[in-house]
């Protein structure tokens, strides 16, 4: 017998195999019994030529699996017994993501559609990437004990004076600095830009956070996001835009943004950002009530603005020729304004209390 | 910063017919934020938010301002009205002047006028009403009369008794506090002195007043008062937060001060300060004006293109639409061709540059004016190379779903916590400022963090728990911190199932050989990329995220289905328990190359049964040629690992 009428005859007996229409123990005899149609196929071995032995086990083997594995189905189907769809479920243990993780997951990917890059930048910083390169001179509030917390290392500054229309000059590689735990994300406006070196820049930065503050609404440690638009041609329209399509991705369809006026030292002009209420689409009423979720229709959910000229460049960045904008707020804000959620203190998402994280 | 304007006291300054509501609403568009509406003794009363830089709408006529040329530009009727007020004129009965000694380096203007045979007559009514309505105590008309006017124009002011000042030699000196001063204020609180304060003192050195923050019980107004001392002086901002915060004095005066209110202000209120106690106590003016002011400043003209402008705002706008907006707001406003000067009123000292009057023009045309585009412009392709924020997520979810709970512990410790992780507790970057006593150090470890957390949750049994986070590496001096991410898994469960869990991980991440050696070292090909250890019935493997990643693929290198039968059999030793069981699994594997696998099927006591699996990819192998392989294992495991064979190999 030749290799090919081997391949021929195994061919035949699956096909009168899937034609069977009664998988008893007397069929199986038939196919696989000590003088089956199987046997009789192993038998013929011998006589095929030696180089085709080896491919002849190997196919032979095969068909083997094959039946074995049609008869075993019908066996386990015929062994089942009764099954009570109304046992309980006996549940496997899982584990839960963070809700700091998945929203940061969340929010990223919506960025990352349109083109924007995430980074990642020092938690512990020389103060001048935290505030000075931000257009906060020596004696901003922000800079001083009362909101930023300071790590306590000997400090080895070079008397440079304060220029706000050249803040490179004292840049802490050229005159060291103060390190403290940044107070925002907006660090990395600048990191970034240095990274860059020029535009486009498109850069989306989540971190930790470090502010001194404590209370239900406030943790010593939080997070926020931040991005970061510079390029010719870049204005508030755009900023607009932006806004618009992640209050729609994130809280849903019909979710609009507004811009109002604020004030930040590193952008110019400054907006506070509202997020119309996905609760009383916008309107601050529900059923016929005022809206118990939002401040008459809207929610304050950050910052941002367009970069300030002297912001770019402690960058390195041509202010004449380039414009920017940048946003950022609190990401245990933007999550728990989810519908539904009910997260009231948000000391609970760092407590490691398995009570509460274990319903994520 | 937020301030309570009744709407009433905000028409004295106003013209408008435009409803509460729609104040609210358009204001807050183009403005300082009104976030609420209040009713409060029979009127309407706005909360508003004031931002920081903008301290010259921190009063009613602050306010008033702004929304008339908002209202304006939202097409309402609103006019802002004049300030009626008369200058102050000295009476018949003249009382000496104190001699005030200034430093111009720490009082930019002081100004004062003597107020004599001031009747203490009761708050009047309506000014009770107002001060209620905005959240200020009632006292009597000598004390009240000065935060009313403060509401009203926005610069604070004081009232001393000026006999008490007269008594102590009559001086008023600018100075700077020494440390170990002490003072008491007006309420009766004692106070030492870090040094460094602006403080007023007498000719003795006697503290005699905390300017701009809060008076001192030495010189102020009580019971007995007579003769008003009224004061207004302008001491410069930092000086003013740092005495403030550094006592936890945060009045109202202390708050509008430190940033940086218009000294200009002071004739006004000074002004409308006298008429009121004029009025209400009757008074007499007994001095002339004293008026010091060093620190006059006169505003820098700004220039800004048309072109610019458009830049920013992505449509044009006519060069006499700008001119109108900005003189609305007190600018002077000069066109030359395409450019735009502007010389901006001296209580705008935050428009500096051209983005800040762009912001100006902005604002007033509308941002709700402006149309929403997503930008068209290049995207960066260049990506930071060291973080894949993929495989980080990858990872989260994975070990979530495989029953592990993510942690998000903070990154500041106490000492306990700091010590925990092995390193000395000066060996970890220390907060100069702590909040509180267990946020202190810098961790150098995740693992004492997640150990706390499964410590503190003992209703969880068998309990696993992992964190991705950085630890923070001192470099020395005047280096940053080595920030080095960490993945850190810890479990109450038993080793071989959290490394069971640890391995699959790893296959996650198409990493199919690592080993962990008897002291726990993990290593990758040979590299180290963390360790494990044992601690307190937890076990921790601790990783260095980035050498994970190094050795973590995207995707499998395909290994073809083999074609060819596989053989297992199972052989049981009895080994001693000081044996590491991973060299004896490793010594087995090493005896043949048919060997393919090696694992520990079962174990009971010291009798440990293992499942070898022989494989050729060329051929199928039968018993004939495992059998001396077999014989080999016994043999090898027997005399180099002093074990016994369970049963007969041949």
């Amino acid at each position: 017998m030749t290799i090919d009428q081997l391949q021929t005859q195994i061919e035949e007996i699956k096909q009168q195999l899937n034609a069977e229409t009664n998988l008893s123990e007397e069929i199986k005899t038939k196919y696989l019994g000590k003088k089956g149609l199987f046997r009789t196929l192993v038998k013929e071995i011998p006589n095929i030529s030696n180089e085709d032995k080896k491919e002849a086990g190997q196919i032979l083997n095969q068909l083997k699996e094959e039946i074995e594995t049609k008869f075993s189905q019908v066996q386990n189907q015929k062994s089942t017994k009764k099954i009570d769809f109304t046992m309980p479920a006996e549940e496997r243990t899982v584990g839960h993501m963070h809700p700091i993780s998945q929203a940061t997951e969340e929010i990223s990917s919506i960025f990352e559609k349109i083109g924007f890059t995430r980074a990642r930048y020092p938690e512990i910083d020389w103060d001048w990437y935290v505030f000075e390169s931000l257009n906060m001179p020596p004696s901003h509030p922000a800079r001083d004990e009362w909101e930023t917390f300071f790590v306590d290392v000997p400090e080895e500054v070079t008397e440079v004076s304060y220029d706000a229309d050249n803040p490179r000059k004292r840049h802490p590689s050229l005159v060291g600095g103060k390190m403290v735990l940044t107070t925002h994300t907006s660090n990395g406006q600048v990191r970034e830009m240095e990274r860059l070196k020029k535009p486009p820049i498109r850069m989306i930065n989540i971190a930790r956070c470090y502010r001194r503050q404590q209370d239900a609404t406030h943790t010593q440690m939080f997070h926020q996001f931040e991005g970061l638009v510079v390029d010719e041609g870049i204005n508030i329209q755009n900023l607009k835009g932006t806004l618009d399509y992640f209050a729609k991705e994130f809280y849903g369809e019909g979710t609009k943004s507004r811009i109002r006026p604020f004030h930040f030292q590193f952008t110019e002009p400054s907006f506070e950002v509202d997020f119309s209420c996905h609760i009383c689409n916008g309107t601050g009423k529900k059923d016929g009530e005022k809206c118990k979720f939002c401040k008459s229709g809207w929610h304050e959910v950050g910052g941002a603005g367009m970069v300030h000229p002297n912001v770019l460049k402690a960058g390195g960045i041509d202010p004449e020729k380039y414009t920017g904008f940048a946003f950022g707020w609190g990401v245990e804000r933007t999550y728990t304004l989810k519908e539904g959620l009910n997260i009231d203190d948000i000391r609970l998402l760092y407590s490691g209390d398995l009570r509460f994280l274990k319903q994520f | 910063m937020n301030i309570l304007i009744p709407h009433q006291w905000l028409l004295e300054h106003l013209d408008t017919n435009v409803s509460p509501e729609e104040l609210q609403r358009t204001v807050s568009l183009s403005g300082p934020s009104i976030e609420r509406i209040y009713d409060i003794e029979g009127d309407r009363v706005y909360d508003i938010e004031v931002t920081t830089n903008r301290v010259d709408s921190m009063s009613i006529r602050g306010i008033a301002r702004e929304s008339a040329v908002i209202l304006n530009q939202f097409g309402h009727q609103a006019k802002l009205k004049e300030l009626n007020s008369q200058e102050v004129t000295k009476s018949d009965e003249s009382l000496p002047l104190p001699k005030i000694v200034n430093d111009p380096k720490l009082s930019k203007r002081i100004t004062c006028v003597i107020l004599k045979d001031v009747k203490r007559t009761p708050t009047p009514e309506w000014m009770a009403k107002r001060l209620i309505q905005t959240e200020m105590n009632v006292h009597d008309s000598v004390i009240d009369i000065t935060n009313y006017i403060t509401h009203e124009l926005g610069h604070p002011c004081h009232a001393f008794d000026y006999d008490k000042v007269m008594n102590t030699g009559g001086e008023i000196i600018v100075t700077e506090a020494n440390k170990g001063e002490t003072f008491k204020t007006l309420d009766g609180n004692q106070f030492e002195t870090f040094g460094g304060e602006v403080v007023f003192k007498n000719g003795q050195g006697e503290i005699i007043d905390l300017p701009s923050i809060k008076g001192t019980i030495n010189t102020s107004i009580d019971a007995s008062t007579k003769n008003v001392l009224l004061l207004l002086e302008s001491i410069i901002a930092p000086k003013v937060r740092f005495a403030s915060m550094s006592h936890a004095i945060r009045t109202t005066a202390a708050q509008l001060m430190e940033k940086n209110v218009d000294p200009n202000l002071i004739t006004p209120t000074l002004e409308f300060g006298v008429k009121l106690y004029k009025e209400l106590c009757n008074a007499k003016v007994a001095s002339e004006v004293y008026d010091d002011f060093p620190g006059k400043i006169t505003p820098k003209t700004v220039s800004v293109t048309l072109q610019k402008i458009s830049d920013y705002l992505g449509l044009s706008l006519e060069g006499s639409t700008v001119q109108k907006i900005l003189e609305n707001l007190g600018c002077d406003v000069s066109i030359d061709d395409q450019t735009i000067n502007v010389t901006p009123p001296t209580f705008r000292p935050d428009l500096l540059m051209g983005a800040d009057i762009i912001e100006e023009i902005a604002r007033i045309y509308g941002y709700h004016n402006l149309p929403s585009v997503l930008m068209d412009t290049k995207i960066p392709l260049d990506k930071p190379k060291e973080t894949n924020f993929a495989i980080e997520n990858k990872i989260k979810r994975f070990l979530s779903a495989i029953g592990w709970q993510e942690i998000y512990s903070y990154s500041m410790v106490s000492q306990e916590i700091a010590l925990q992780s092995g390193y000395k507790i000066d060996d970890h970057l220390k907060l100069q400022n702590p909040l509180t006593d267990d946020r202190v150090y810098m961790r150098r470890s995740l693992v004492p963090s997640l150990s706390e957390i499964i410590a503190m949750n003992p209703l969880e049994k068998a309990l696993s728990v992992f964190e991705i986070s950085n630890v923070y590496h001192p470099q020395g001096d005047n280096k940053l911190p080595n920030e080095d991410l960490h993945l850190t898994l810890v479990s109450s469960r038993d080793y071989r199932q959290v490394r069971g869990d640890f391995e699959v991980m790893l296959k996650q991440l198409f990493i199919d050989q690592y080993n962990i050696d008897e002291d726990g070292e993990i290593t990758i090909n040979k590299e180290k990329i963390g360790s494990v250890l044992a601690d307190k019935s937890l076990i921790c493997f601790d990783l260095e995220f980035k050498l994970l990643l190094k050795h973590a693929k995207t995707h499998p290198t395909y290994q073809p289905i083999p074609k060819t039968s596989f053989i297992n059999e199972d052989m049981t030793f009895t080994i001693q328990e000081d044996i590491s069981l991973g060299k004896v699994l490793k010594e087995i594997e090493e005896q043949s190359p048919l060997i393919t696998q090696v694992t520990l099927k079962d174990q009971y006591k010291e009798n440990y049964t293992f499942n070898i699996e022989y494989h050729d990819p060329t051929k199928n192998i039968s018993g004939v040629e495992v059998e001396p392989i077999r014989i080999l294992v016994s043999k090898v495991v027997e005399d180099k690992f002093n074990a016994q064979l369970i049963g007969q190999v041949d």
